[in-house]
């Protein structure tokens, strides 16, 4: 407790003045090293910190005596305890983990960041202990064999990623556990082009979360999120990231092990580069940020593994609008568009508002899992209950199609009669400053700094939401939104927004399929009718040439391999297939 | 993370000439990551009591043996085809690498011991040389995903295949395959009959049941059975030619005494009609096991008609399969 209170006395004062870097980083891994009773993440801790090695080993056997189990989430952590050993543990503890690798076999998982993590530890572990034979492994292999292997894996990982997009993308949980094990590589691998590789990967993920960094807040779409941190953006774990890496936000408290164990591995090389700081950090002006994704593995009911997924993100201080092109993208816990609003605290609040149709089905399930076809559903409600029901507010749905230009965007139904929750949920905060339903259809809200008008298409009512606010409900089969943000500091007040959003031309119908064309308050002529590529003054969308990333602060396009971080005159280039970066000056 | 909420378990009961071993996870609420419950590869062993062989393993869907040497175990599993001897108790191998996951099926050749096919999440897979190198072994099917996988006992590299599509029949090794039957339809499971080579039985995602007469190479629907439903198993009586078992969700264990030609629920005695896995035992005419789910392995004496509790209580079994004691059966 009183550790929670120092650390909760370190992170007070964050507005006034961030501490610098190697404090914030000391600090998130001195709160593991002095917890009592702690697991792997406390020794882990305190072997960096060369602290209690007696204990370290004691705790480690203990750990270990009662059976490893986890997985790939065991096999991080002890690969970074190995790695932070460096003479401290006793021989017997060094045994027991040792052993550890050939009693028991930790299931290899089902998506990437399980894979990642799996592979890196598994890389880093033969590595450590050579020439060793099959018998000494869980997997049977030689460690010759398990590198050979783990280094495919991971070398066909990047260079799939870095040309075609993260399958499991922009997951502001998720992302640590992609971060840390290729610290881990980045931090350990002898061979210098593993080692390389994994450097230039770290800031190629970080350099992707900076780019959707509001003061630490991951927005834009994202592949996988948690329903509490859906809503509350600032509990996810990318505020620790934010906030350690980039002095940006307010960390999580305590802030997550996951950040310790990223900083026990990154070590001296945590510190990001400066041209990632800012990119992170540098609101002053709009822009609009473009990427292209992957979906997760298809297994089912595609011709393709993997289709595109195109992304596209508005952020200002003020506020981000962020979106997917709708569909299901990825299974349960894909969030395809919202708005969040800054907050100079946004700690317990509830800064977002967005749509979403409620879908489940077994058919996305299989589409993604190997499920049976009784597992499935039932399966996925046993974790994530609200999976399959009607009030749920995340998950991607195969009737929700989504157009966005800058901070405009209009997401637009076609639900087929016999869908088991045959309508629009929309999300709207119990910390909305404002809320007003106007008589021309449109309803006006302001969060924070950020002025929203939302026009459903069809009638709806409110619903209760448990832990807060309320759930526009509208059950009809064809339907829509049309969403327009402002700053408040674009208008005097609700009434000049409301005024100047009621001048912008709208014109909409529902049959045979929903069709919208709206003038922006950018003055931009927008056409969308569900089903077709959508039209932005008059130009269809160009999804054949959308770029792997595309922005001010970073470019790259499909199958390059090559990312440019971009800051006023600086550019830093990442290119994957000759691993080298080079910093230059542009023009 | 994989939401499972079942458990596989091999389990293995030891009679005189065979041994049974069940393939089931043992744990609810299981996501990958969680604490593991003991789960994988289990025997009984003659005075009984479960043993587990091996490793933990959250996914183990279905097992083979090396007829050359059957306390040689081949396991289709999540983390790739495991080679295992001495019943499962020793020299653990992952046989394949990186390039595969989540393994469904798997089946040795009889006739050419050293070539093994599995079915997996991106198609079907055969090596030739007892499993050292691999090579896909699928063109022809469109959509890849394939559920289970059979090669029949008396023709080297005459296979049936499973797939998310329907049922497909290969008659060079898998070099080519051509449709068989159940177009549309997700298939669960394939199996051929101990007695008759040319009968073949298949079992679809809300389809019913299938049956082949010629061998594998066309497959017809076989009625009403489990259609609407999910089948997930098929069991012959090696002692009785008219007897099948089909195990399902809603439909339980179903009996036939004919050939298919009239089926009766046999679930008098058991907890729920949610059945993963069913087998007869050839040592024991009329012994039928059935794994429930989440509740336990069930055994009857009486081909079904009454059922008593045979351990694994929680479990699911997904897949199980007598193995003779020795060589040559």
């Amino acid at each position: 407790m009183k550790r929670l209170l120092l650390w909760l006395l370190l992170i007070a004062p964050l507005a006034a003045a961030q501490p610098p870097f190697a404090e914030r980083a000391r600090s998130a891994i001195e709160f593991y090293a002095h917890r009592p009773n702690g697991g792997y993440e406390g020794i882990a801790a305190r072997l960096y910190l060369h602290q209690d090695p007696a204990w370290c080993s004691r705790r480690l056997q203990e750990l270990l005596a009662a059976g490893p189990s986890g997985d790939m989430f065991w096999m991080f952590p002890v690969t970074a305890i190995a790695y932070l050993d460096r003479g401290q543990l006793t021989p017997a503890a060094r045994r027991a983990l040792r052993r550890a690798w050939k009693t028991y076999m930790p299931y290899r998982g089902d998506t990437e960041n399980h894979w990642v993590m799996y592979y890196a530890s598994l890389y880093l572990m033969a590595q450590l202990w050579p020439h060793e034979p099959g018998t000494e492994w869980y997997t049977g292999k030689s460690s010759e064999e398990n590198l050979r292997e783990a280094r495919h894996w991971i070398e066909s990982w990047v260079t799939l990623t870095t040309t075609r997009g993260q399958g499991e993308y922009d997951s502001p949980h998720y992302m640590a556990m992609y971060l840390i094990p290729v610290s881990f590589l980045a931090a350990w691998a002898e061979e210098p082009a593993m080692k390389k590789r994994a450097s230039m990967m770290l800031e190629y993920l970080l350099a992707d979360y900076a780019a959707e960094c509001l003061d630490g807040l991951y927005v834009g779409a994202h592949s996988r999120v948690y329903e509490r941190q859906l809503v509350e953006k600032w509990a996810n774990v990318s505020s620790d990231f934010g906030w350690v890496l980039f002095g940006v936000g307010r960390p999580l408290e305590p802030v997550s092990a996951y950040m310790m164990y990223y900083l026990v591995g990154a070590g001296a090389g945590a510190e990001p580069p400066e041209i990632l700081r800012h990119i992170a950090s540098d609101r002053s002006r709009p822009y609009t940020h473009y990427e292209r994704k992957r979906t997760r593995n298809r297994w089912r009911f595609y011709d393709e593994l993997h289709g595109p997924v195109y992304k596209t993100t508005y952020v200002r201080h003020e506020y981000a609008v962020g979106s997917d092109q709708g569909g299901v993208l990825q299974p349960i816990q894909q969030h395809s568009w919202d708005v969040t609003w800054w907050l100079p605290d946004p700690r317990g609040v509830q800064n977002t508002f967005f749509t979403i149709q409620p879908y489940s089905s077994l058919r996305e399930l299989q589409t993604y899992f190997t499920f049976g076809p009784d597992a499935g559903v039932e399966g996925v409600v046993q974790s994530k209950p609200t999976y399959d029901s009607p009030d749920k507010l995340l998950g991607g749905s195969p009737y929700e199609k989504i157009l966005q230009d800058q901070d405009t965007l209009i997401a637009l139904y076609d639900i087929p009669p016999g869908t088991r929750f045959p309508q629009v949920n929309g999300f709207f905060s119990k910390d909305l400053a404002e809320v007003r339903e106007d008589p021309s259809g449109w309803i006006f809200l302001r969060g924070g700094e950020a002025l929203i008008a939302c026009r459903p298409l069809e009638p709806y009512s409110w619903k209760p939401i448990v832990q807060g606010g309320r759930r526009l409900f509208s059950p009809y089969l064809r339907n829509g939104v049309v969403v327009q943000v402002a700053a408040a500091s674009e208008f005097t007040g609700m009434d000049a927004f409301r005024r100047a959003i009621l001048a912008l031309p709208l014109e909409f119908r529902l049959d045979p399929v929903p069709t919208v064309r709206f003038r922006s308050l950018r003055g931009r002529q927008l056409a969308f009718t569900w089903g077709q590529t959508p039209t932005v003054d008059g130009r269809p969308l160009d999804y054949a040439h959308w770029p792997l990333f595309g922005g001010p602060f970073l470019e790259s396009a499909v199958d390059s391999g090559r990312l440019v971080l971009k800051y006023g005159r600086q550019r830093r280039v990442l290119d994957f297939p000759s691993l080298t970066v080079r910093d230059e000056q542009a023009p | 993370m994989r939401p499972v909420g079942l458990a596989l378990v091999f389990s293995c009961v030891l009679f005189a000439q065979y041994r049974l071993y069940t393939c089931v996870m043992n744990s609810k609420n299981y996501v990958v990551g969680a604490k593991l419950p003991p789960s994988g590869l289990f025997f009984e062993p003659p005075g009984g009591g479960w043993t587990h062989a091996g490793f933990d393993h959250p996914y183990i869907a279905a097992l083979d043996y090396d007829p050359r040497d059957p306390s040689t175990l081949y396991l289709a599993a999540g983390n790739g085809l495991i080679r295992t001897s001495d019943h499962g108790r020793s020299s653990w191998r992952i046989l394949t690498g990186d390039d595969v996951t989540e393994l469904r099926d798997l089946a040795v050749d009889r006739n050419a011991p050293g070539t093994i096919y599995f079915a997996h999440t991106a198609g079907i897979r055969v090596s030739r040389d007892g499993g050292n190198t691999w090579q896909a072994a699928d063109s022809g099917i469109r959509r890849k995903y394939t559920e289970s996988i059979r090669v029949d006992r008396t023709r080297s590299g005459r296979l049936v295949a499973g797939t998310e599509e329907g049922l497909f029949s290969s008659q060079d090794g898998g070099r080519s395959w051509r449709l068989a039957g159940a177009a549309g339809f997700q298939i669960m499971h394939v199996e051929q009959s101990p007695t008759d080579a040319c009968t073949w039985l298949a079992v679809t995602q809300q389809g019913g049941a299938f049956r082949s007469s010629d061998c594998g190479l066309t497959f017809e629907n076989l009625g009403r059975v489990g259609v609407h439903r999910n089948l997930y198993d098929i069991a012959f009586d090696p002692a009785a030619p008219g007897r099948i078992a089909l195990a399902g969700f809603g439909p339980g264990v179903v009996v036939t005494e004919d050939g298919g030609r009239t089926w009766q629920p046999r679930n008098h005695g058991l907890p729920r009609a949610d059945v993963w896995s069913v087998a007869f035992d050839p040592a024991h005419p009329g012994r039928l096991y059935a794994s429930v789910h989440e509740e336990a392995l069930y055994v009857s004496e009486d081909a079904g008609l009454n059922w008593r509790k045979e351990g694994l209580e929680g479990s699911v079994v997904y897949r199980m399969l007598f193995v003779p004691e020795e060589a040559g059966r």
